[in-house]
């Protein structure tokens, strides 16, 4: 009988500077099969991954693959097994074309010394082949989407042999659909029988796509079977350690008179005759595709984009923002997209990214900075949001996805604010912290009678944390859902 | 040629520079009346490329891998002043120059070495690594050795290599002028060049490591070898060129180089290579270099002072580091 498992690991430990990453993990692969492994960042996923790979060594366990007991494994024997990480920068080369790319790791491996234009096309093509993949082998790799460069990453990784494929959160840049055509791709690769670890913390994904799961929480593996033994509900626990809760925002005290009106609204070929009304205490979700204008017509509020007609009412008063100095000085705030290019500086300290919004508030004189009052003042968003650090003189960078999402949001409620609006704010953020940013979320709205717009694509979380829906497409308004009628079905048949 | 592959080609740098080469010894030769072309004219542009040209060619691999080299200029000047000194007070090279250009090659790449050594090994800014050594590399040479100029002393057979040549060729008027027989190692500088960048291992490793170094390690290249091959190499070329700087000038000034590296770097960037590694071509190179040369010693023809030329050199590297960031940034979008 063939080995029931491709690789056992089991009581695997490793420990940095006396902090144990992995703490007695035991980890099976099935061969052919799809095995998630999943945890909050920082649980030790990568480690584990690393471990394998070879590129750290375990202080103590036991590895086994294909029923031999593996003592030492090194990048190159790894290789050598048969196993292949695609790391989540895909480890490509944007500046050679998509040929190069496929061959050049055989051709290192092969210790070649002189290249030949014609057995570098031959690889790339036997690459491309395995799973009947068209990419045009002379396109450069920078100009390729990024689900074709997974598939190009992909298909590189299959030239050696693969038995197991290692893929570090694959789906973290791509659109909904590019995830449907990489999680074809990975039962394809399933059903040729090789065995596929999918890392990723994304709950629909795990549920959509494997077999086994395996949770890692703060070094140790707390769950590990398969996917059909466990609910969402239990994954959610075993992730956060916590019982998640279902927190649907109930406003409290809407005002009367919207604080924000928007009415006939257009720009250029973005969105096109936009009106709506936005209240004090409510939380407005926007939704739509990606290209439906709802980011647009955010950068509008906030200054970023010219409309080109139609009027924007703010308490009362007809307003023109030019730029998103005016939209601050109007209490209006903004939470990009994309926080680690827009919303924050990696690599200033914690407090200095929160209070940067701010600076002209705290200085008092508009001139000089105390830098004592700078970082008291930061300590206490630190606190009140929970934010998962030592010491607020730390570099943004030191923080995970949500944590860095939590401090952008208090750079900007450390203005004071009457409208805030935040793009995806928790895109590529864990459960636990996602579930902390809606509820702070719910809070301002609720306690402190800020108007909040959620623009996401996540329509669980616009479900749960809006009170009102606007859903978009090409540009236009078309539908608009009120508290009773706000659900994830009625959305999906709107959009399509 | 098929459509995509004609997309790619105009998308080049390098079709762009032809363009603006061509253009440029158009315009130029119209406004001078034809001077451009008399016989004199062109041998004397072809000789200004030698020296320059074999630069830009280190510039290049070294651009390629992602880094900056600052020092080669230094390593050229003290490597031809002190093999030059060397052969100069053993009464060296009267009839054969190969012992000159032997020492100044050896030379070159110990100093190359010592580049790759700290490169490699600390992983630091090469920009900031070969500032200082350009400094601490013309220190050595002024301070330490007290380098001399070398001009009417200069051995024989150097001063014979600078003036041998290929062909004469005669102006309308009759003004004899040569063509060098140095260029005919550009020449082969720039095939053995292109060579290694594109058929060999090597070559192609060095725009991988531009291209993405944590990804090439991981690949499988050893990058700090590589790294270290690769600054040993333009070292030696470097001294290399020196030496027929040397022969060219027919002296030996060892502070002659200085800031060449500010001209030589742009002229690389102009030519298609990117400030951010993994992009260039010898072919771009040669163009812009040609396409520098070509201006700036038509400035007399055309009647502009040489005290533009800054002005001029100048502009050509803002036009090649914003053409090269904005190409840079268009392709991360894509």
């Amino acid at each position: 009988m063939a080995e029931e498992y491709l690789l056992q690991m089991s009581g695997i430990c490793k420990s940095f500077a006396g902090v144990h990453a992995l703490d007695h993990v035991n980890f099976h692969v099935r061969p052919g099969k799809v095995m998630c492994l999943a945890g909050e960042n920082g649980c030790g996923k990568s480690t584990l991954v690393k471990i394998i790979s070879g590129v750290y060594t375990r202080d103590e366990g036991k590895v086994v693959f294909e029923g031999n007991e593996i003592t030492k494994i090194t990048p190159a024997e790894a290789t050598r097994l048969g196993i292949q990480v695609i790391y989540q920068d895909l480890s490509i080369f944007p500046n050679l074309t998509v040929m190069e790319n496929l061959a050049i790791n055989s051709e290192i491996t092969d210790g070649r010394k002189i290249v030949n234009r014609k057995r570098w096309e031959e690889t790339a093509k036997t690459a491309l082949s395995k799973i009947d993949c068209k990419i045009d082998l002379y396109a450069k790799m920078g100009e390729l989407s990024v689900a074709d460069k997974q598939l190009v990453a992909i298909c590189r990784a299959l030239l050696f042999n693969a038995k197991l494929i290692i893929m570090d959160e694959p789906t973290t840049a791509l659109t909904k659909r590019e995830v449907e055509a990489l999680f074809n791709t990975v039962r394809q690769l399933r059903d040729q029988g090789i065995a596929i670890m999918f890392i990723s913390h994304k709950t629909e994904e795990i549920f959509e796509i494997s077999d086994d799961v395996c949770i890692m929480r703060n070094g140790k593996n707390v769950f590990e079977g398969p996917t059909k033994d466990l609910t969402p509900r239990d994954f959610a626990y075993y992730m956060t350690g916590r019982e998640l809760t279902d927190d649907h925002f109930i406003p409290k005290k809407i005002s009367k008179e919207p604080v924000l009106k928007v009415e006939h609204l257009s720009a250029g070929r973005y969105y096109n005759d936009v009106s709506f009304e936005l209240h004090k205490g409510e939380i407005l979700g926007i939704t739509g595709l990606l290209g439906s204008g709802r980011t647009e017509l955010a950068l509008s509020l906030f200054g970023l984009l010219k409309p080109t007609s139609g009027t924007i009412n703010l308490r009362g008063r007809d307003v023109k923002i030019k730029s998103p100095m005016e939209a601050q000085k109007l209490k209006i705030g903004y939470v990009p997209e994309d926080r680690l290019t827009e919303g924050l500086c990696m690599a200033q300290s914690i407090a200095d990214n929160i209070e940067l919004a701010s600076l002209k508030r705290i200085s008092g004189n508009g001139f000089t900075l105390n830098h004592k009052k700078i970082f008291e003042d930061a300590a206490t968003w630190v606190k009140k949001f929970s934010i998962a650090t030592d010491d607020p003189h730390k570099y943004a960078q030191t923080l995970s996805g949500g944590n860095q999402q939590k401090i952008v949001l208090a750079k900007w409620l450390s203005n004071d604010l009457d409208v805030l609006i935040l793009n995806g704010p928790t895109v590529g953020v864990d459960i636990g912290a996602k579930q902390d940013i809606h509820h702070l979320v719910h809070q301002l709205a609720n306690d402190e009678g800020l108007a909040v717009i959620i623009i996401s694509d996540d329509l669980s979380e616009v479900v749960e944390n809006c009170s009102r829906v606007i859903v978009m497409k090409e540009g236009q308004i078309v539908g608009h859902l009120d508290a009773d009628e706000v659900s994830e079905a009625n959305i999906l048949q709107i959009i399509h | 040629m098929n459509k995509a592959k004609m997309k790619r080609m105009t998308r080049r740098t390098e079709f762009y520079m032809t363009i603006v080469l061509i253009l440029m010894i158009a315009i130029i030769g119209i406004v001078s009346g034809g001077n451009l072309f008399q016989a004199s004219m062109i041998v004397t542009i072809f000789r200004a490329m030698v020296v320059d040209g074999m630069f830009a060619l280190c510039s290049l691999l070294v651009m390629i891998s992602g880094g900056f080299d600052l020092s080669f200029p230094a390593i050229a000047a003290l490597a031809y002043s002190l093999s030059t000194t060397i052969c100069v007070n053993n009464g060296w090279c009267e009839t054969n120059p190969f012992m000159g250009f032997f020492l100044a090659v050896v030379i070159g790449a110990v100093l190359g070495m010592f580049n790759g050594w700290i490169i490699a090994n600390f992983k630091l800014n090469t920009m900031i690594v070969t500032l200082g050594t350009q400094t601490l590399f013309t220190g050595v040479s002024m301070g330490l050795l007290q380098m001399k100029e070398i001009t009417t002393t200069l051995p024989k057979s150097f001063n014979a290599v600078g003036v041998s040549y290929l062909f004469e060729v005669y102006n309308a008027n009759g003004q004899r002028s040569t063509m060098t027989s140095t260029i005919i190692l550009l020449i082969i500088m720039a095939a053995i060049v292109s060579f290694v960048l594109n058929k060999t291992m090597f070559g192609r490793s060095l725009y991988a490591i531009g291209g993405n170094e944590i990804s090439a390690e991981r690949a499988g290249y050893n990058v700090k070898r590589t790294k270290f091959i690769l600054y040993t190499v333009v070292g030696a070329l470097s001294g290399f060129v020196g030496m027929v700087r040397t022969c060219l000038a027919q002296q030996s000034i060892p502070k002659a180089l200085v800031g060449k590296e500010m001209t030589i770097i742009p002229a690389v960037i102009l030519g298609g290579a990117s400030i951010f590694g993994g992009e260039g071509t010898v072919y771009g190179t040669m163009i812009a270099v040609g396409l520098i040369t070509v201006v700036s010693n038509s400035m007399l023809l055309l009647g502009i002072g040489t005290q533009w030329q800054d002005f001029f050199n100048g502009l050509v590297i803002l036009v090649g580091i914003t053409v090269s960031a904005v190409q840079a940034k268009r392709q991360t979008k894509a």
